[in-house]
């Protein structure tokens, strides 16, 4: 590591850390002994009682959304309710302390909402919520204070009148405004053959008057063909500076679908990648995507839900230049990531996936997964008691089910889920919501835990929470990776707290990359990582608000190999900082 | 699907002009019983391509039963017609009708029809059980708007006595229960580089396919075993081999694919949950070949039985065979021998090779239809229509038998002994289901 640089931390980074004394650690009785965490059912404590309910129309859905709107750093919930309204909880938990939910009227309160993502959409630094509907979907704006209006007029927002069932959101390059996906299921009003009555999903960009940029959205662009949808992601698969979006669409209704993966490009018209350009058809149940690079190299990696076995998939091949082919492969069976069947209550029959998040939830360093599970309605071929996965990542890079041993194994119908730092303690708790059953929650006992840090993204202007960024820590060695995204899951998102655990380590680097093609030099790449510190005008991943021009100008220069403009904000984690911004120090990465 | 929709169109009228079955009663409003059981079969295909456990083998199996239904339903108020009881396996004399009291032969079909496709795919999903009320509803609504209660009230018992009788019939077959998808959770594999291993990453389908299939109790043949395989290549690693011939071709074959021999091998892929499967096409391929022709709904049920029975017989006779060999997969072969990164064009499936389910199945049916049809019955095939495979066109049942057996060596997934094989297997099957005395 390089010679350290001092600069000073305005809030623009929030740091949340801190180290507890290594435990004796609890294993499985397995050569790949890994920490396993304990966690416990705290939902009536902590004052949930929502339920998503409803028949047909409500089999898929039941989303929940964390998110701090109340500028104390504890990230409230908000629950689709199906049938019946939503219910918005407010966080009053203390740092470290009990769990405790407050019950308020937010504006959130509606019926028909199956998905609810949060976004900070017009830059204002007030959260705002997408809801996705059965019938019209709609922007919630936030005001402050936890509270909540309807913006669909205000910022030019069709809500259509689909079944919506995925979301996710990206600021293209240049732009001030976010570029929204919504993915649409089947016709709903189609009973005897609603096979093949895939409707079309939408692309919502920033509407242009005269060449000019508007702070609303234009009217939506078919993403043609639509093979219903679950799940949509922006992500940087190829380190392009370009988002692509990735789409997990489920098999039962599509005739002649497969997976998708869409070149979205600024000012361009969305395009398919194609089997020419390497891109292998993938026909699955398509329910929830989560994405992280497991591998080390820099590229994600995605772990797409389905019934039965689930996928991960990775780049077949990666060039030592870059720029690698759309050609993925499953390695979830070598790996132990099929999460195929119940690992307990005796029900063999395959599983039912939906919500996938990777986290780190002992603390050792390695990402888990955490899969949720549930029968669609009454399917015999699929098991009814079909619990939950944590599938935690052993020092071998595989995985194993703990579950059963986390005390996580019930048997609700679940959907969604959010997994976050309920009570700022260092460990992510688990919430998920049931089909026709209470949520539960989940929180992380701590036990077994390593070291953690936490860091919340801000950068002034628009895309306020730096989408489409990476943030990269660097202890012991290693290098965790983890793309800020909107999107993906099922039908959940949350804003907020991005977690990394340490292991034993007690320091380490990290840095924020935010690639953005050059739109002046086709082989090179710009990347730019300062939103930390208030000296650059050139915020990661959008472009700075208008209204919002406090910070001064200076260009990062361009480069001609990536490597050599992997340039980073360096921080040290030290023990036992707290959500203080902390005395940084900054030099590039020397990997 | 909508040129299928058409015919069936087109194919209602000749049925309500030919068919006059004895105690018949009003009409309504035009759906005669040619145009029900187009509907019940349209909804059949649909929930095969959309129930998890319609793997091939489970698809036929339903659509025999469903077509043997139709048949006996139709035989019971036709006194031209020679019912099955006695012909097939098992099947005891199905019960009688009230004597010179009216039935209404269209809501018998439909009651009979909608009995027995709710109980064949009780476990298909949400979707599929929506489906399956509202269409229930849909038919018997407009079928006995017209008719009497008493009609409607008889009718509809007869047409669910029969479908009850052919139910508690099925559930003795050896294939009622389908566990796990139709993976066994334990399998002994047969040990020797000859035989099969897994070739999927799924760990789902660790363990083949139903290896039991094969015993199941079949319809018109005497057992799984009556049609065995000749003689194979046998299993060598010796390059001057007919073995190793045959997959050095499956190898060459993949890597100078003509874009004709890539659309027969996605035109037949016929993958299940993604397609109406193998004996699905070839059910579809009757509808349109008696849609072509106007056929009446006697003729209309005589084929859907036969060419039902053919496909689901061929199952059982194929899987008894690839149980007897398990022989590997071209992937398996040619990966240790020829080139370790090959990749097949379609997804290897997840069972024994020898012979090719599709081949065995599609020599069956194509005995079948030759014999109901005539050898140079030409026909244009859009079963896949709507999933973006545009049709085909052949100048007989033979010529797209031939060419579906050939796709799966163009796919990768079968060597051409198992395609040459399989099809002379289903020749000796469909004899069997020729053999059937439909007629007085």
């Amino acid at each position: 590591m390089r010679t350290f640089l001092t600069a000073s931390l305005r809030a623009g980074v929030a740091v949340l850390a801190l180290a507890r004394p290594a435990p004796a650690q609890e294993t499985i009785a397995d050569p790949k002994a890994v920490a396993i965490p304990r966690f416990a059912d705290e939902t009536a404590s902590a004052g949930i009682d929502s339920v998503y309910k409803g028949e047909w129309q409500y089999m898929v859905g039941g989303g929940v959304a964390a998110f701090d709107c109340a500028g104390s750093g504890f990230p409230s919930l908000f629950f689709t309710g199906g049938e019946a309204k939503g219910k918005f909880y407010r966080n009053v938990s203390a740092r470290g302390g009990a769990i405790r939910f407050q019950q308020e009227t937010s504006g959130l309160e509606q019926p028909n909402v199956i998905g609810a993502y949060p976004i900070d959409i017009d830059g204002d630094g007030v959260t705002d919520l997408v809801l996705l509907r059965v019938g019209g979907n709609v922007l919630m704006r936030g005001l402050g204070g936890c509270k909540f209006a309807r913006a669909n007029e205000l910022w030019g927002f069709e809500g259509g009148d689909s079944w919506s069932t995925a979301f996710a959101a990206t600021w293209e390059r240049g732009a001030h405004w976010p570029t929204l996906a919504i993915g649409n299921y089947v016709d709903r009003r189609e009973e005897i053959a609603p096979w093949g009555t895939c409707t079309d999903n939408w692309l919502f960009r920033p509407a242009m008057v005269g060449g000019a940029p508007q702070r609303k959205f234009a009217p939506p662009d078919p993403l043609k063909p639509s093979f219903c949808s679950l799940s949509m992601l922006f992500s940087d698969w190829n380190k392009s500076g370009a988002p692509s979006l990735r789409v997990a669409n489920d098999r039962e209704y599509y005739e002649g679908g497969q997976e998708q993966l869409w070149r979205i490009e600024p000012g361009r018209t969305p395009a398919l990648y194609s089997e020419g350009e390497g891109w292998k058809y993938l026909r699955i149940w398509g329910m929830g995507i989560a994405s992280y690079d497991l591998k080390g190299d820099g590229y994600p990696a995605y772990f797409v839900t389905s019934m039965s076995d689930n996928k991960l998939q990775t780049l077949e091949a990666i060039p030592p230049n870059g720029g690698p082919r759309p050609s993925f492969k499953d390695v979830a069976y070598p790996i132990g990531l099929t999460a195929h069947r119940p690992y307990a209550g005796g029900d063999l029959r395959p599983s039912t996936a939906w919500h996938a998040q990777f986290e780190d939830f002992n603390n050792d360093g390695r990402v888990d997964l955490f899969v949720t599970k549930g029968n669609v309605t009454a399917m015999p071929d699929f098991a009814q008691k079909d619990p939950n996965d944590l599938l935690l990542q052993t020092p071998d890079g595989k995985f194993q089910e703990a579950g059963e041993a986390a005390g996580i194994a019930t048997f609700d119908n679940a959907r969604g889920a959010v997994i976050a730092d309920f009570n700022l303690s260092g460990q992510l708790d688990i919430v998920v919501s049931n089909r026709n059953a209470r949520a539960r929650f989940w929180r992380n006992l701590g036990v077994n835990s390593g070291h953690w840090v936490e860091f919340d993204l801000r950068q002034p202007g628009a895309n306020r929470d730096a989408i489409g960024a990476w943030l990269e820590l660097r202890a012991g060695g290693k290098v965790q990776r983890r793309e800020i995204t909107i999107g993906g899951g099922h039908a959940s998102g949350q804003l907020g707290w991005r977690h990394f655990g340490l292991g034993e380590m007690t320091e380490a680097e990290v840095r924020v990359v935010c690639r953005t093609a050059s739109p002046t030099n086709g082989a090179g790449w710009r990347v730019t990582m300062l939103m930390f510190l208030n000296v650059t005008s050139r915020p990661c991943c959008g472009r700075r608000s208008e209204r919002s021009g406090n910070a001064s100008t200076r260009e990062p220069p361009p480069k001609s190999s990536r490597e050599a403009l992997f340039k980073g904000l360096n921080w040290r984690a030290r023990k036992g900082s707290n959500l203080q911004p902390s005395v940084s120090k900054t030099d590039t990465l020397s990997s | 699907m909508k040129a299928l929709r058409l015919a069936a169109v087109a194919a209602i009228t000749a049925g309500l002009i030919l068919f006059r079955a004895p105690g018949a009663s009003a009409a309504h409003g035009g759906l005669g019983p040619v145009q029900a059981l187009r509907e019940w079969y349209k909804l059949a295909l649909a929930l095969v391509r959309h129930t998890p456990t319609y793997s091939p083998p489970v698809a036929s199996r339903s659509l025999a039963y469903l077509g043997v239904t139709a048949f006996e339903v139709v035989a019971s108020g036709d006194s031209d017609l020679r019912s099955l009881a006695g012909q097939l396996k098992g099947l005891q004399p199905l019960p009688p009708r009230q004597l010179g009291r009216p039935y209404d032969e269209t809501l018998v079909l439909d009651a009979a029809l909608a009995s027995l496709t709710q109980n064949l795919f009780s476990n298909t999903g949400p979707t599929g059980q929506r489906a399956l009320a509202a269409e229930d509803a849909k038919m018997r609504a407009e079928i006995s708007a017209d008719l009497s209660a008493d009609v409607v009230a008889r009718s509809e018992a007869y047409g669910r006595a029969i479908a009850e009788h052919i139910w508690t019939w099925s559930r003795e077959d050896g294939g009622a229960t389908i566990e796990n998808m139709g993976f066994p959770q334990h399998y002994e594999l047969k040990k020797g580089a000859a035989h099969w291993v897994p070739t999927s990453l799924i760990l789902q389908q660790q363990t083949p396919l139903l290896p039991d299939w094969g015993k199941n109790r079949t319809f018109a043949m005497p057992d799984g075993a009556a049609c065995p395989l000749a003689p194979a290549p046998e299993y060598s690693e010796d390059r001057s081999s007919e073995f190793y011939k045959q997959a050095l071709e499956v190898y060459q074959t993949r890597q100078a694919l003509t874009p004709e021999q890539r659309d027969i091998a996605k035109f037949w892929a016929d993958d299940a949950m993604l397609s109406v499967t193998p004996p699905g096409h070839w059910i579809s391929i009757a509808l349109q070949s008696l849609a072509k022709e106007n056929a009446g709904v006697a003729r209309t049920v005589d084929v859907l039985a036969r060419v039902g029975i053919a496909v689901s017989d061929g199952f059982v006779g194929c899987w008894n065979a690839k149980f007897q060999y398990e022989q590997l997969r071209p992937v398996t072969y040619i990966r240790r021998f020829i080139d370790p990164k090959w990749e097949p064009l379609l997804i290897t499936p997840p069972f024994p090779e020898l012979p090719s389910g599709h081949a065995t199945q599609t020599g069956a049916a194509a005995t079948v239809m030759t014999q109901l049809f005539g050898e140079d019955f030409a026909f244009t095939d859009e079963t896949d229509r709507s999933d973006g495979l545009p049709p085909r066109s052949f100048p007989s049942f033979w010529a797209a038998a031939n060419e579906a057996a050939i796709s799966r060596l163009y796919g990768g997934i079968h060597f051409r002994a198992a395609s040459e094989l399989g099809l002379e297997q289903g020749r000796c099957i469909g004899a069997y289901v020729n053999a059937l005395k439909t007629k007085k």
